[in-house]
């Protein structure tokens, strides 16, 4: 009976009307179920700030994931847009490759490129970077090949300074500690000096390396015991770790020469800086003459409101700076006047530092006893 | 019942409504565990069936409230639900964990069975899905739900000792 009673009783209440539905539902919620739905409300809510801050904390993640690798990319950029200006210095004659550096000790000093004899790289081919001198194709396969970097012991370049005035043998520093990867610049003749900053280039002579491709920076001279030539520690112009993209010269293009290229990059670099100078001085030079018209519009301001700035001159002693032209003869009399004075007053300290310095002369001539030598 | 085991057993009824208000929407799953079924469980054994009947149809009233167009239909299920959990004590509120799990996963699936048929808001493939995927989820999780509790409120459930 008591089941029957309580089913028709639900029964009744679903198929409740829903104009009754409603307000009874709504009563319940406002009533005794108010506290259970407070507290549904808010786990929900709960639920929802915890969902938000977990999408919070992974979109953080993400960003600052992006900017650990933004500045990997902007290097890159670099390296490339520096690459794409060598390319198009270069013209033709060139294959640009991938440098795979491997993990072993060995890999220091080679790498493996990604162009092979399909592309015409042929064995002895330069290797450059938009710095300069990288290494030298020593195996050659169809789709790759293996570079031998400047830090490998066998690397020799024949380099000049950047003048031609001396001519030498480059090869790779023994590395150490401090060093780190150094060039040495060696055989320069005795009477042929470097200084330190001076730029060391390939001189185009052995046949492998043509002619003005950077090599590094002389940074000082290596005691050692030859008596007959100098030897210079050089920075190199690439570091090897720095090596990603590189351009595989053909002999075709080794055969042109190169004197242009880097040099007009150079070139490129320092009409830029110059660029920047000038820029700032023009800068400088436009910031000095606003604050010049600021203080003039200033000055004419407190002269129509006769205003006296405390420690300044009165308004009536003020210069115009805006109405230069009749003030100017005062203007003009007044420091001729200070200029005068003053050439006088440095002229008469001039004199009297004479005239002391005379007088302790001849305190010191006097009070001096005389010596057993004098008269000799 | 003496009023330890009434006041225990009133305790534990509003534990229960209390997680399924707080808990339940704090954990948002989609097969939800259903602690308003586990009250309405362990209210119904002890008592009467025709008193289960009537804390059922209450305690679906309760919660039909916050789903007016459902109005009406968890009253029913519960209802019923409260109704048979407490003709069938004897059979199952042995004291074994599995059959309790059962006559849990079987309380709330019944529930869901009288209930989206009351309803008839789902039809067709969504209705079976719900029937035979989502509902068994759910009493799944409660039963789980249920047997944790058992362990964790057990010094409100037992009888008391005299």
């Amino acid at each position: 009976m008591v089941l029957a009673g309580a089913a028709l009783l639900a029964l009744v209440a679903r198929g409740l009307p829903d104009n009754l539905r409603d307000p009874v539902a709504s009563s319940m919620r406002r009533t005794f179920l108010a506290p259970l739905v407070m507290l549904q409300e808010r786990a929900e809510a709960s639920r929802r700030s915890l969902l938000l801050d977990n999408a919070r904390t992974a979109i953080r993640d993400s960003v600052a994931l992006r900017a650990m690798t933004v500045g990997a990319l902007e290097t890159e950029n670099d390296r490339l847009r520096e690459l794409i200006g060598l390319g198009s210095r270069l013209k033709f004659g060139f294959v640009p490759a991938e440098a795979i550096h491997g993990r072993g000790i060995r890999d220091v000093t080679t790498m493996t490129l990604t162009a092979g004899s399909n592309a015409g790289v042929t064995r002895l081919s330069p290797v450059v970077s938009p710095e300069g001198v990288v290494g030298m194709v020593t195996t050659v396969d169809p789709t790759m090949s293996e570079a031998m970097i400047w830090t490998h012991p066998d690397f020799r370049v024949s380099a000049m300074s950047e003048d031609g005035s001396a001519f030498g043998i480059v090869q790779a520093h023994a590395a150490s500690a401090t060093t780190g990867y150094l060039m040495e610049l060696r055989g320069i003749p005795f009477r042929s000096q470097l200084a330190p900053g001076s730029q060391v280039m390939s001189s185009g002579l052995g046949g492998v390396w043509p002619r003005g491709i950077p090599i590094g920076t002389v940074l000082s001279e290596v005691s050692t015991s030859e008596g007959w030539a100098r030897s210079y520690l050089v920075r190199p112009a690439v570091s090897p770790a720095d090596v990603g993209a590189v351009m595989i010269l053909r002999s075709n293009r080794v055969n042109q020469g190169f004197e242009t290229v880097w040099s007009t990059a150079a070139a490129a670099e320092a009409a830029a800086q110059r660029i920047v100078v000038a820029g700032d001085s023009a800068a400088r030079s436009a910031a000095l003459a606003e604050a010049a018209a600021r203080r003039a519009a200033l000055d004419t301001m407190q002269r129509s409101q006769g205003i006296q700035v405390p420690g300044g001159l009165p308004p009536e002693l003020m210069p115009d700076t805006m109405r230069q032209a009749p003030v100017a003869p005062v203007l003009t009399d007044s420091a001729a006047a200070a200029a005068a004075r003053r050439r006088e007053a440095a002229r008469r300290d001039a004199a009297r530092r004479d005239s002391i310095r005379r007088d302790s002369i001849q305190r010191d001539t006097a009070s001096r006893p005389s010596s057993p030598t004098r008269g000799l | 019942m003496n009023l330890g085991s009434i006041a225990r057993a009133l305790a534990t009824f509003l534990i229960l409504v209390l997680l399924h208000y707080t808990l339940r929407p704090l954990l948002g799953w989609r097969a939800p565990m259903d602690f308003l079924v586990l009250a309405l469980l362990l209210s119904a054994i002890r008592v009467r069936p025709a008193w289960g009947a009537i804390i059922g149809l209450l305690l679906g009233i309760v919660s039909d409230s916050l789903t007016p167009d459902a109005l009406g239909s968890g009253a029913v299920a519960m209802t019923v639900v409260g109704y048979l959990a407490s003709w069938l004590k004897a059979v199952f509120f042995a004291d074994n964990i599995a059959l309790n799990a059962f006559f849990f996963f079987l309380g709330k699936w019944v529930f869901d069975v009288i209930y989206f048929s009351v309803e008839q808001r789902l039809a067709g493939v969504e209705l079976i899905q719900q029937l035979l995927l989502w509902s068994p989820l759910s009493a799944a999780a409660t039963a789980v739900a249920g047997v944790l509790l058992l362990f964790i409120m057990k010094p409100l459930l037992e009888p008391a000792r005299v």
